[in-house]
């Protein structure tokens, strides 16, 4: 069987696995997935650079932290026990 | 098949996200908790159609945006308007130097036709892609881009934005319609 170690370029990223003969480089998904998230914050019409972005983010994070009331934990369980009871007729 | 305990943990996970959707469709607290309440028990309902390894908020979404639907038809669509939300709020001051407050912004949020708020909140706020919006909301891709655009270009004009940081609203919808074709 072949040897499997990984060699890491001197000063890049870029990490190279060894099986055997074959060398697979991780340096070009590296890169293009870099360049992925940069293509996104400058192009993103609703991304940070944007008031309404800011402001859509702010206003949904707020309702999202909102205390959750007890009724929903309690209507789960109740669906849950509801269902055990149908099992065991 | 039984609904497993994973299932009912990830449902109250979501619950948060869920009640944010729910005040943002229905703009009634109220109201939203029971969307919510009577999405959950659809969901738990509807369980076994839920494929494992998919993406259980986009579905809930989907059942929860459903629920909405239905109950504005049975209502004949007065909900909104019932209640002065809308023209109580139609005016809306400048912000001073551009600093939006936020209950200027959620006055203005309410003043955008369901279909536009709900894309402009799935895509900028509770992060799904394009193509997942368009699956919760059963339209086509470029339906969504359409309607984040003009729902983003009204709420700009309400709020009395212009030249949002770098990026102009023209080069952005321009860009945003220019992807369609894609």
């Amino acid at each position: 069987m072949g040897r499997i170690c990984a060699l890491r370029g001197r000063g890049r990223s870029e990490q190279r696995v060894r099986i055997g003969n074959i060398v697979i480089s991780t340096k070009d998904n590296v890169a293009s997935a870099g360049s992925a998230v940069r293509a996104k914050d400058s192009t993103d019409p609703l991304g940070v650079s944007s008031e309404i972005g800011r402001k859509l983010k702010q206003y949904y994070d707020e309702l999202v932290s909102d205390d959750v009331p007890d009724r929903f934990a309690q209507l789960l369980s109740q669906l849950e026990a509801a269902e055990m009871a149908r099992k065991e007729d | 098949m039984a609904v497993t305990p994973e299932f009912k943990r990830d449902l109250l996970a979501t619950i948060p996200s869920l009640r944010a959707f729910a005040v943002s469709l229905t703009q009634n607290s109220d109201k939203a908790d029971d969307l919510v309440q009577e999405t959950l028990v659809k969901a738990w309902d509807k369980h076994a159609s839920f494929q494992m390894g998919t993406n259980l908020k986009a579905w809930l979404f989907t059942i929860l945006r459903n629920e909405f639907y239905s109950q504005m038809r049975k209502r004949g669509r007065e909900v909104q308007d019932s209640e002065g939300v809308m023209t109580e709020r139609l005016a809306v001051h400048p912000s001073q130097h551009g600093k939006l407050d936020l209950a200027d912004f959620r006055g203005a949020l309410e003043q955008l036709p369901e279909d536009q708020r709900e894309a402009i909140i799935l895509i900028g706020a509770s992060g799904f892609s394009y193509e997942e919006a368009a699956e919760i909301c059963n339209c086509a891709v470029g339906t969504i881009k359409s309607r984040v655009s003009r729902a983003r270009t009204r709420l700009q004009d309400i709020l009395k934005i212009s030249g949002e940081a770098d990026y102009g609203p023209d080069a952005i919808s321009s860009q945003v319609m220019g992807s369609n074709a894609a």
